[in-house]
Formats: C-alpha cells, sequence, structure tokens
C-alpha cells in the first residue's frame, strides 16, 4: 500500500551457500535494499525485474510472436509428446517442487532428465559413486575446523559469504575466530582466496591428479621418487601430508578446478580418496562448492524419485543412468535429441561449442524469468516467475540441509510459476498420450 | 552357418537401442521372426525390420554369423551377452559394443564408440580403427570391470580404459588416452603406442606394458627394477623395460612396464632402483 | 487374524466405511470374497530406513544396486528402482502388495527432517511417520547434564512439532558426538567429550522425558557398541538402565535392530550368540521391547546414523564408505555389505536373529524387522516369515551355511514354530500397539479400514511344512485395502493412493515453553548454521497430515 515492510530470515536464491539470513525491505511490490546480502545476492534481488519475458511467446516462420500460455503449454506438449528422444534440461535454478513436476513430465514423454550437475560438478557425483564420501554439514566445519583448504575454487569469487559464515572466518563452538584455523588454498592462480590463505600452493595447470597422488603416497609413508610434482618440488607435498594429519578437523572444499580440469571425476575421485585415507589418522572431511542454489535439490529429488541424480533416461520407460552416453551436453554434441526443454537455464549459453549447435538444431522449449541466449533459439518461451523472490518452494544448501525459499513480491503481471508451467505442460502431454 | 546381414534402411538421428542383434536372438528363428525383434527408436518400441534390411543365408548349419554394413553409430548395446558366433560390422560401431559378452567374436571394420566390452566375460572383440573410452569397464558405482576375453584396438583408445578391470586382456595397436588401468584389479593391458597421462592410476593389481611414449609416471609408482623381456599374453615383448610398482597410494601391487628407449626423460628412476 | 481384539483363525465379515472398520454396511457395498484366505490388519513396520537425507545418499553412492532391479511406468504407476534403496514410489508399492499399510523411518537427522518429509509425502499409499535422532543432541546432553528433565522435555516437545517427529530416538547416544572428533564411545558411563554426559544419562533423562511427554512410543534405542563381539552385555546393561524409571505395563524401551546388539564373543573369530542372554532378560523383564534386525544372504547397504560403526564396517572390508556428520546433532554413515551363508559371521548373525525371536516368549515385545536395508531388503520378510513358521525352512536354509557358525549356534536345537497369530502379532498388532497407534494393527470397529488379504488357507496350510506357499502368498497379497480402498489385487497395485504422515502434537504447559522459547531462541544462533525460524516445518509441508495430540502434566 506504499508502506515499507521488513521481511526477515529469508533463503537467497543465488549460489549454494543458501544463506538464510537475509533481511528485505520492500515497498509497492519492489525490493528496495539486502541486509546481509553479498554482491552477488544483491545483484540478484536488486535486478530481478530486468531483462525479463514477459508474455509468451512462440517462433512462427522464423520470427517471434506473442501469444498466451495455453497456446505455447499446448505447443510445448505437442514438441515434447512426438519427440523421440527429447531432452529435459536445466532444473537447478528452480524449485523442488517444480523440479517433482520434472521428473513425472520426463517420464510421461520418455526423455533425458538432466540438470547443471553435468557441466559442473557431475564428475564429483562420478568419484563417489566409486568411492564414497566422508562430509558433513556446514556447522560442523564452523565449530570444529582447525584446518581448512580450498582447491580449485575461489569463494571470494563465487560463494562470497562462505567464509564468513562457515569456514575460516566464523565463530564455532570450539574454535573462536581466524585465529584459531589454518587456511590453506591450493589453485593454478594466485586468487583473492590466495591471497587471504595462510599457505598459499600453486600447482601447475592440470596437475591436480599427480598433487593429490603425491600427498596420498606420504600418507602411506612411501617415499616419492619424483623430483618435481605438478609443478613443485615433491619436499611440498611431504611437507602438507604432515600438516594435514597434524590437524584434529580438516575440511577440504574443492570446485571446478578439480571438476573441470584434466582427470575430472578422477581428480575428485583422488581427492575423496585423500580425505578417506587421512581419516585413519584425524577426523577429515570435503565438500564440493556446488553453484547453484538448487543444484543440490535437483540431485536430491532426482536421486528419491529415480534413483539416480542426474542424466536419466525414461525412453525405454523406466530410469537408466549413465553419464557420458544419458547426459545432456554428451546427447547435444552428437545430436541424438530431436527436442529440448529447458528450465531456469541458458545452455545455449554455457554449454561447449559442440553441444550448443546441437541444442539449436531441434525445437527448444524454455521456461524462464529472464531474456537469454537459449530463449533468443527457443522455438517456444513461457516466462516464469523468479524463485526465492516471486515463488516459494524448496531449496538444498551445498551440504544438504533442506530451506524453504519464500515469495516477497508478486511476479510481473501475469506470469505464471515454474510449477504451474510444467504441470500445465505435464497435463496436455497426458491428454495427447491418451494414457498410453 | 547360417549368415544374417543388416543393412540400415536410412539415416538414424535418435539413439538405437538394439541389444537384441545377437548370434543367441538368431539362432532357431524365421526370418520372420528375426525382422520382429524387438528394438527401440529413442522412447518408441520397434522391430528390427523398421530400422534394417535383413536379408538371411544359411547352408542349415548352427553357427550364426551377423554382418552389418553402415553407419551404426547410433546402435547402442549390440551384441550384448552374447556368448557364441559372429558379430561384424563394417562401418562404425556404436556405444556398449559386446557389453557383458561371454562368447564368440565381434570384428569391428571401422571403429567403435565408448563402454566397448564393458562388464566382458569372454570371447573377443577386434576393432580396425579407434575405440572410445572405457573400454572393459565396470558399471557406475560397481567394481565388476571386465573379467575375460580380450579386446583388441588396432587404433587409438580414449581414456579411462580399463577401469575396475579383473582379468582378460586389452591391446592396444595406437594410442591410448589419460588414466588407463584406472583402478584395474587383474589382468594385462598392452599399448602398443603412447599412453598419455596417469597410466595405472590407482591400480591394485594386473599389468600394464606401455611400448610408446608417456610423459610421466604418477609419484605413487615406485621403481622395481629393469626387465629385458616382458610376457603379454603369448607374445615375449623384448624391452627393455622400467618395471614400477603401484599404485601405492593404494597399496596395491600392479606393475607398470615401460619402454626404455622411447622414454628417456624416466631415468631420473634409476638412481632409485636398489 | 486379529490378536489384538483377540481373534484367531476365525471366520468373520469385516465391514468398512468411511475408510473405518464398522460394525456393518448396506447390502449393497461391495462385497470381497475371501474365502479360504489369511485375513490380517495391514502390516506395520516399525523400523526401516526408507527415506532421507542418508537413505537418499545410498541412493547417489550406489547407481550399481538399482541398474537390474526396475520398474516401468504403467497407466498407474510411476516408474522406478529397487533392490536395497528403492526409489520412493517402489518403496510404496513394494510395501503395499506385500500387505503392508504403515511403516516408521527410524533415524531422521531433525535440521533435515524437511528432507524425509519430502521423500514420506512422495512414498505412496502406505502411512508413515519418523523419528527424529536426539541422542546425540546438544541441547538435549546440556539440559540432562544440568539435571533439568523439564527443561529437555520442553525442548523435546518443540522439536516434534517442529519437525513433525514421531518419537524419541536415540543412536550410539554421545558416541555420534565423539566421532565428530573422529572418536567413539563404548560404554554406558563413558564420558561425552566437551558433554559433562554419560550415554546412561542420556537415556535415563530421554526416558523420563518420554514419561512426562506421555509419547505414545517409548524411546527407540539404537545402543552403544552396535556391531562389536561382546557387545550383547551392553545391550542388557541398556535395558537395565530404565527399568526404575519403567511404568507399570508399559514399555519404556525399544531396542532396535536387537540382532545387531547381541554379539557374545571377544573378536570376530570367537563370535557367538548372545541372544540367550539377551531374551532372558526380556523375558524378565516387561519394561522391554525388541525387533529381530533379521540378515538375509544377499548384497545389501548399512546405513545407520552410526557414524563411527560404519567406518570402522568400513575399514573392516575395503569398499566405498559415505559419512555425514550433522552440526549439533547427529550424523549418518553408508557401507555396501554382502552378506554371505559361508562366512561364520554372517551365518552367525543369520542364528542370533531367529533365536531372538524364538527365545522371547512373548510375540508382544518383538518385532519381526530386517532393519531395511542393513539386513536386508523389506521385500525379504516373506522368507524371514517362513524361517520363524518352519523348523524344516530354518533347517534347510541351514545346511548350506558355514557349518561351524551353525554348530556354535543354539538355533538348530530350537523347535518352536510361529503360528499364524504370532506372526500376525510381530508384523502388526505388537508394533502397532508399541507405536501406539490405536487405530491400527487390528480389525475391530473403529480401527482404520486396513486390511491384509494373502492367499493361503490357514485352516488347511500347514506352514511348519508347507512353508513355501505361506511365502508365496505373503509376496503379493491377494487383496489389500487401505483407508477402505482396494490398493493391491492380485499383488498389483490397484489404485494409488496417497498416505498419511502421523506426527506427535506434543505441548507443554505455557509456563515451559515460554521459558524454552527464551533459551532456544538464545542458543540457537551459536548452535546452528540456519535460523531457528527456518528449521520449523509448517504442518502444510506434509501432504497429509495426522497430528496426535500428546500433552503433558506439569509435575
Amino acid at each position: 500500500m506504499g508502506e515499507e515492510s521488513v521481511i526477515r530470515n529469508v533463503v537467497c536464491p543465488f549460489c549454494g551457500c543458501c544463506c538464510d539470513d537475509i533481511e528485505l525491505t520492500v515497498s509497492k511490490n519492489s525490493i528496495i535494499s539486502a541486509k546481509n546480502a553479498c554482491a552477488l545476492s544483491q545483484a540478484k534481488f536488486g535486478s530481478a525485474r530486468e531483462e525479463r519475458v514477459l508474455r509468451p511467446k512462440e517462433r512462427v516462420n522464423g520470427k517471434f510472436s506473442e501469444t498466451d500460455y495455453e497456446r505455447a503449454v499446448r505447443r510445448s506438449a505437442k514438441i515434447l509428446a512426438e519427440a523421440k528422444y527429447p531432452l529435459l534440461w536445466g532444473w537447478s535454478c528452480t524449485s523442488c517442487e517444480a523440479q517433482r513436476v520434472g521428473v513425472e513430465l520426463a517420464e510421461e514423454v520418455g526423455g533425458v532428465l538432466d540438470n547443471t550437475t553435468s557441466t559442473c560438478h557431475g564428475p564429483g557425483l562420478l568419484a563417489v559413486h566409486d568411492v564414497g564420501e566422508s562430509t558433513c554439514t556446514l556447522g560442523e566445519v564452523r565449530h570444529r575446523a582447525d584446518l581448512i583448504i580450498y582447491w580449485g575454487c575461489n569463494p571470494v569469487h563465487a560463494h562470497p559469504r562462505h567464509m564468513r559464515r562457515y569456514t575460516v572466518q566464523s565463530e564455532g563452538r570450539f574454535r573462536k575466530g581466524r585465529e584459531e584455523r589454518k587456511m590453506i588454498v591450493v589453485d593454478v592462480r594466485n586468487t583473492e582466496a590466495a591471497k587471504m590463505a595462510d599457505e598459499f600452493i600453486q600447482i601447475e595447470p592440470n596437475g591436480d591428479y599427480e598433487a593429490l597422488t603425491a600427498i596420498r603416497t606420504c600418507l602411506k609413508g612411501e617415499e616419492l621418487e619424483q623430483e618435481v610434482i605438478a609443478g613443485l618440488p615433491s619436499t611440498r607435498f611431504e611437507k602438507l601430508a604432515d600438516e594435514l594429519i597434524d590437524c584434529e578437523f580438516g575440511v577440504m572444499f574443492f570446485g571446478l578446478g578439480l571438476t573441470m580440469s584434466k582427470g575430472k571425476s578422477r581428480n575428485v575421485d583422488a581427492a575423496l580418496s585423500l580425505v578417506r585415507d587421512l581419516n585413519s589418522k584425524t577426523k577429515f572431511l570435503a565438500m564440493p562448492m556446488r553453484g547453484h542454489f538448487n543444484v543440490t535439490g535437483a540431485n536430491e529429488v532426482f536421486a528419491w524419485q529415480t534413483g539416480y541424480p542426474f542424466a536419466i533416461d525414461f525412453s525405454q520407460g523406466y530410469p537408466r543412468y549413465n553419464p557420458g552416453d544419458t547426459s545432456g551436453v554428451d546427447i547435444a554434441s552428437r545430436g541424438d535429441c530431436d527436442a529440448a526443454l529447458v528450465v531456469a537455464s541458458d545452455p545455449i549459453s554455457n554449454f561447449p561449442l559442440e553441444a550448443a549447435k546441437g541444442l539449436a538444431s531441434v525445437p527448444i522449449i524454455t521456461i524462464d524469468p529472464h531474456e537469454t541466449p537459449t530463449t533468443n533459439a527457443s522455438d517456444v518461451v513461457l516466462p516464469s516467475a523468479m524463485v526465492g523472490i516471486e515463488a516459494g518452494g524448496t531449496a538444498y544448501r551445498m551440504d544438504g540441509v533442506p530451506l524453504t525459499l519464500r515469495k516477497i513480491i508478486e511476479p510481473p503481471e501475469g506470469v505464471l510459476q515454474d510449477t504451474e508451467i510444467l504441470s500445465a505442460i505435464l497435463r496436455e502431454v497426458k491428454n495427447l498420450n491418451g494414457g498410453r | 552357418m547360417t549368415k544374417i546381414l543388416l543393412k540400415p534402411k536410412g539415416k538414424f538421428s535418435v539413439p538405437i537401442e538394439a541389444s537384441t542383434i545377437t548370434p543367441e536372438s538368431f539362432a532357431s528363428k524365421t526370418l520372420e521372426q528375426m525382422r520382429s525383434l524387438e528394438a527401440w527408436e529413442g522412447n518408441r518400441r520397434t522391430s528390427l525390420d523398421s530400422l534394417f534390411d535383413i536379408e538371411v543365408e544359411t547352408d542349415g548349419g548352427e553357427e550364426i554369423t551377423i554382418l552389418m554394413e553402415g553407419d551404426v553409430s547410433k546402435l547402442r548395446r549390440i551384441g550384448k551377452g552374447m556368448r557364441s558366433g559372429t558379430l561384424t560390422i563394417c562401418g562404425t560401431a556404436g556405444m556398449y559394443l559386446g557389453e557383458a559378452m561371454r562368447g564368440g567374436v565381434i570384428n569391428v571394420n571401422g571403429g567403435a564408440g565408448s563402454w566397448l566390452g564393458a562388464r566382458m566375460k569372454g570371447g573377443t572383440i577386434e576393432v580396425s580403427g579407434d575405440a572410445g573410452d572405457y573400454i572393459g569397464s565396470a558399471y557406475r558405482g560397481s567394481i565388476e570391470g571386465m573379467k575375460g576375453g580380450q579386446i583388441i584396438i588396432r587404433g587409438n583408445a580414449g581414456n579411462e580404459l580399463g577401469c575396475w578391470m579383473k582379468k582378460g586382456f586389452i591391446r592396444v595397436g595406437k594410442n591410448v588416452g589419460q588414466l588407463a588401468g584406472i583402478h584395474m584389479i587383474d589382468g594385462t593391458i598392452l599399448v602398443e603406442g603412447d599412453s598419455e597421462a596417469r597410466t595405472g592410476a590407482q591400480m591394485k593389481g594386473g599389468r600394464i606394458i606401455v611400448m610408446g611414449q608417456t610423459a610421466n609416471v604418477l609419484p605413487s609408482f615406485s621403481i622395481e627394477e629393469i626387465r629385458n623381456v616382458v610376457r603379454a599374453g603369448e607374445e615375449r615383448l623384448p624391452g627393455p623395460f622400467y618395471v614400477f610398482a603401484g599404485d601405492l597410494a593404494e597399496g596395491g601391487n600392479g606393475r607398470l612396464y615401460v619402454f626404455k628407449e622411447k622414454n628417456p626423460h624416466l631415468g631420473f628412476c634409476e638412481a632409485f632402483i636398489e | 487374524m486379529d490378536p489384538a481384539n483377540g481373534i484367531e483363525c476365525e471366520v468373520k465379515d469385516i465391514a468398512m466405511r468411511g475408510g473405518k472398520i464398522v460394525e456393518e454396511v448396506s447390502s449393497s457395498a461391495k462385497v470381497i470374497d475371501a474365502s479360504e484366505m489369511l485375513v490380517m490388519p495391514g502390516g506395520v513396520d516399525i523400523h526401516s530406513h526408507i527415506a532421507g537425507s542418508k537413505t537418499n545418499a545410498a541412493r547417489m553412492l550406489r547407481p550399481e544396486d538399482h541398474v537390474t532391479d526396475f520398474e516401468r511406468k504403467t497407466a498407474l504407476t510411476r516408474s522406478g528402482v529397487g533392490h536395497s534403496i528403492p526409489s520412493t514410489f517402489t518403496t510404496g508399492y513394494r510395501y503395499a502388495r506385500m500387505g503392508y499399510t504403515t511403516v516408521i523411518e527410524p533415524a531422521t537427522p531433525p535440521l533435515m527432517a524437511r528432507h524425509t518429509h519430502e521423500e514420506l509425502n512422495d512414498t505412496p499409499v502406505i502411512d508413515k511417520a519418523c523419528f527424529p535422532l536426539f541422542g546425540n543432541n546438544w541441547h538435549v546432553m546440556e539440559y540432562l547434564a544440568k539435571g533439568d528433565v523439564e527443561g529437555c522435555a520442553a525442548y523435546v516437545a518443540w522439536m516434534l512439532r517442529s519437525t513433525k517427529g514421531y518419537a524419541i530416538k536415540i543412536v550410539n547416544p554421545g558416541g555420534v558426538e565423539a566421532w565428530h572428533w573422529g572418536g567413539n564411545i563404548r560404554g554406558l558411563d563413558w564420558e561425552v567429550p566437551h558433554f559433562d554426559i554419560t550415554p546412561r544419562e542420556i537415556i535415563r533423562g530421554l526416558c523420563r522425558v518420554n514419561k512426562m511427554l506421555k509419547l505414545p512410543h517409548a524411546i527407540h534405542v539404537h545402543p552403544n557398541n552396535l556391531g562389536k563381539p561382546g557387545n550383547y552385555s551392553n545391550t542388557i546393561k541398556t535395558m537395565d538402565c530404565v527399568r526404575d524409571i519403567a511404568e507399570d505395563g508399559r514399555a519404556a524401551i525399544h531396542i532396535a535392530h536387537c540382532q545387531f546388539t547381541s554379539f557374545k564373543g571377544e573378536d570376530w573369530s570367537t563370535l557367538r550368540s548372545g541372544a540367550e542372554e539377551i531374551a532372558d532378560y526380556v523375558n524378565k523383564n516387561r519394561h522391554v521391547t525388541i525387533d529381530m534386525g533379521q540378515i538375509i544372504f544377499t548384497a545389501t547397504t548399512t546405513m545407520t546414523a552410526d557414524g563411527p560403526f560404519e567406518y570402522i564396517l568400513h575399514q573392516l572390508q575395503g569398499r566405498k564408505w559415505y559419512n555425514a556428520d550433522v552440526e549439533a546433532e547427529t550424523g549418518a554413515g553408508i557401507v555396501p555389505v554382502v552378506y554371505k551363508r559361508k562366512n561364520f559371521v554372517n551365518a552367525t548373525q543369520w542364528a542370533i536373529g531367529l533365536e531372538l525371536a524364538l527365545l522371547v516368549r512373548d510375540p508382544w515385545r518383538i518385532f519381526m524387522t530386517t532393519d531395511h536395508p542393513n539386513g536386508g531388503p523389506f521385500t525379504a520378510y516373506p522368507r524371514v516369515i517362513s524361517w520363524l513358521m518352519s523348523k524344516r525352512a530354518r533347517e534347510g536354509a541351514m545346511k548350506r551355511m558355514n557349518q561351524n557358525a551353525i554348530k556354535k549356534a543354539n538355533l538348530p536345537s530350537l523347535n518352536r514354530e510361529y503360528s499364524f497369530a504370532e506372526i500376525a502379532t510381530v508384523t502388526r498388532a505388537a508394533t502397532a500397539r508399541a507405536l501406539g497407534l490405536k487405530d491400527k494393527g487390528h480389525l475391530g470397529e473403529g480401527a482404520d479400514a486396513d486390511v491384509a488379504i494373502y492367499r493361503v488357507n490357514p485352516k488347511e496350510v500347514d506352514p511348519s511344512n508347507d512353508y513355501r506357499a505361506v511365502r508365496k502368498a505373503m509376496r503379493r497379497a491377494a487383496y489389500v485395502i487401505k483407508e477402505g480402498e482396494m490398493v493391491v489385487k492380485d499383488g498389483e497395485i490397484a489404485k494409488v493412493i496417497e498416505g498419511k504422515t502421523f506426527w506427535v502434537n506434543a505441548s507443554v504447559p505455557g509456563d515451559m515453553e515460554v521459558k524454552l522459547q527464551k533459551e532456544l531462541l538464545k542458543k540457537f544462533q551459536d548452535y546452528y548454521t540456519i535460523q531457528a525460524e527456518n528449521y520449523v516445518i509448517a504442518e502444510d509441508y506434509l501432504a497429509r497430515s495426522a497430528p496426535i495430540e500428546q500433552g503433558v502434566a506439569k509435575q
């Protein structure tokens, strides 16, 4: 009504930190300010109305024309129902409630359901299948960790409040603050995080596997025969192995530096194996620095409903899983899919070139709040409300803690939520399939 | 002998599941029955004859030979679990060729995709061209890789060859990608060309022989000796070879044989030979 | 069979209306002819790990577990995967097909309870509930260290309401907090590091809280030293440590999956069954109930909040290991296992589970479980039933096992065979009663219309000889009725409905509540990395909320 109101304990829908202490001041259906929010969070809350898709649109004779949800839903359902191998991609920036509809839709159309895990931490999950993982929730780090390693990631840049809220700069029951913790950064470049570290280990690019293997070898009490490993003197790793054993409670956070450099899932395999090995000498845990605020949720929902966390092929009527085969990027690269549904994601921008080309060559339906290169390449675009700002729902933090996102302001006039749009498409597909 | 010829009817665009293309599936079947064997075209359940022209030549013999001509790179799981007979592909073969095979022979005059011979238990697969990743591997999360038989690739092979391999023989005529023998438990891998990197990573046992170059050896491998001859199957390969034991990070006792002449940069290890 | 109402093998009509069993219905009612079939209340599984963060971590850890056991989508049912860690839709369908209509998820980390409820919401047909974990909770340990049982009760009540939980679950009390430093607790009187308390004090304190809040189920306990040879004596001490606080006629403590904590011997080579000693104690002490935790010879997955136990199991086996510590509360560990007949330890474990069931005389105080999936998948229940009902079945099984283990076990000399009524008791009537679910586990007027009808004639079939027929019949029920709807027909899902989620709306008097809120708010920020407001789960989060009101009388 023109008055300001303050909403507390809001969960931020940006990165995997899912900070839930955001305080928003709202007036006239607009977010005026955000307290406790980092720069990324401020930007997301502040720019909520920018570059929005406001009306459904569809491509007719090569050009976009405005339409309504009903037509757009019908056309989308037709494309998906007629496709022989549709790809349903995205999901990491929407709610668990929407992801659940997505699973049912993928099953109904006999397509492949995949989320952005395929392009970031997929390799990490593949490693977990082989060696498992010793992990914890973020509070454990805050309370107990006296040694924190950031390997192949830069929290200053990608998870700005991570260190203050949960790790090196936080205050816990057993560690009062920065002075009681040691921070080690391992990276190929001297990043902002590296500059804050007590120890920065600069390894040569694509040398992570060798570096981790060297530490594991030392841990086993074996001698290192090479003088230089990953661009550093091998004694560096002998020293590091000792430091790791010496701590009381160590945690390794890792990011795309491991998952996307040469070796990929085996880099994470080596890291998780190292952390596992360390548990025979001290307490040690690992955690992936998940990027999107609900990619973890997508893994969770997919796993409990289908048994698998991503890259799920429903083409034969039941869930099948094999990343490299059933993963979105690979399917698009090979030109295997003949249609795509994209939800809250921009694969035309983020996919490697071959995959983006493969995707662009098939009919695309995109559900997204914003104009993106993907919406511009689509045949049907359905605008949606921003989850965590204009629509509520559940999200999972990077450590698996579930939180409830809120609806703070109304979406732009007439814009629907992901759950509503997906449910409508699902209903229409079921009609077309006639209970097949 | 009964010879069955399959020619794709057109160009495939979506993945085709064709695990019914095995000698066992075709045995004692009429042409009509063969045509109606199940296949999947994406999410459409269909039959072989919608995808292939099928011709049969038989002299009444029981031995089955299947011959496929054309681009079958979109076909998955051809030869799955086969136990006998011959399957020949003149063209590019797709993923999972010969998965869980128990016997018989698969020949490819062309290249093959990834997961070639995954979980194989017996038989022979021979590929004239290049093959993809995860050759002879286990399924995700499982430690049951190749348990027998042999895979021969005359061209190049991709990454993570022999992942979780338990037994059997894999031979690569040219170069292999990185992480050959990853998590290997036993068996033999012979690479006649170069091994890109991280050979024998996390192996617990087994033998890997590299005749060409390898940029480096992992820090978890320790030089044991120099040997003049190394056995691979029935062959005796003349060296000399550096013999490394590893992967020590896994408490492993596998052996990595690297041809000395092609790898002078590994000379530093000689100082550690006792 | 309706042992709760004293009905054993009688031919009767059962009338249902409005989801309830009623005295009679009109002649226009639909009729199911169940003649010559075995009719029981729907099964009530008191302990099965089917939903939540560690169950899902196990699914993600083990794609190889699912790859060969899958279910295709049908017009009525969703697709999914099975074996030891089924996906949620498959879980609901498979339980329903066996005639089970209520299942309890027994170990929920409160911080992640929302996850458990999301999965339970996606588990069709069956009714469910979950038990939040309290045995390593910081607030609980601090209250009890101070001797503030009232404060602890107010906190536990708030927790049950906030996490929509049903009972107090205790796993390796103090041990999981010690594990957060890499250690463990090995005795009831060991001190928990940094907390001025012992497992004995935690168990006793929570037992008092349970009494004070009049919760429908006893404290549900997984004792210290699970899986360690010689642990049976600790289990008896655990059962005994609340004997003096027990109320007459009510169980004060339930020991979960007792097989795993009934080990005699000093090490694995001298492992023996401690079932006789345990059963002896249970027979003499009415304040205790136990469930079997029977193992099945198959590849399965162990998963428990007992993190240190799983680490030890991993070290024994060398295969992959998953661990997840939860701040201020609890933990979890997951390790794949294969139970083998020829393995001395596994064969001994197998015998222990059955010995417990055969030696505890009162079927109202011993329940049939496999601690799914720790002992084996719940789909193996019909097999366990056949072992309970037939000595011949046991003997046939024992022939193929490690003979050294069998020779040393008591089991070959036990002749007892369960009757159909006793089976109905240990799989539904007794479990429902122990849980305080008044409308479950029986077929009297007012009960929920949950009925399982099996194609086996108890008047003609002799289960001792024809155990295969019983096993077959109980694998796929002829009919299953849930809330008066026919959900299973001829072993297939006939209709999918949404089950209820039970939780206890525990409350304390106003002044206790006010005191709690003040203390809680202060400590919450210090202990957790989320806000108190976001910790609480709203009732509408549950697809079908079924609260049970429970209050406390001011002491």
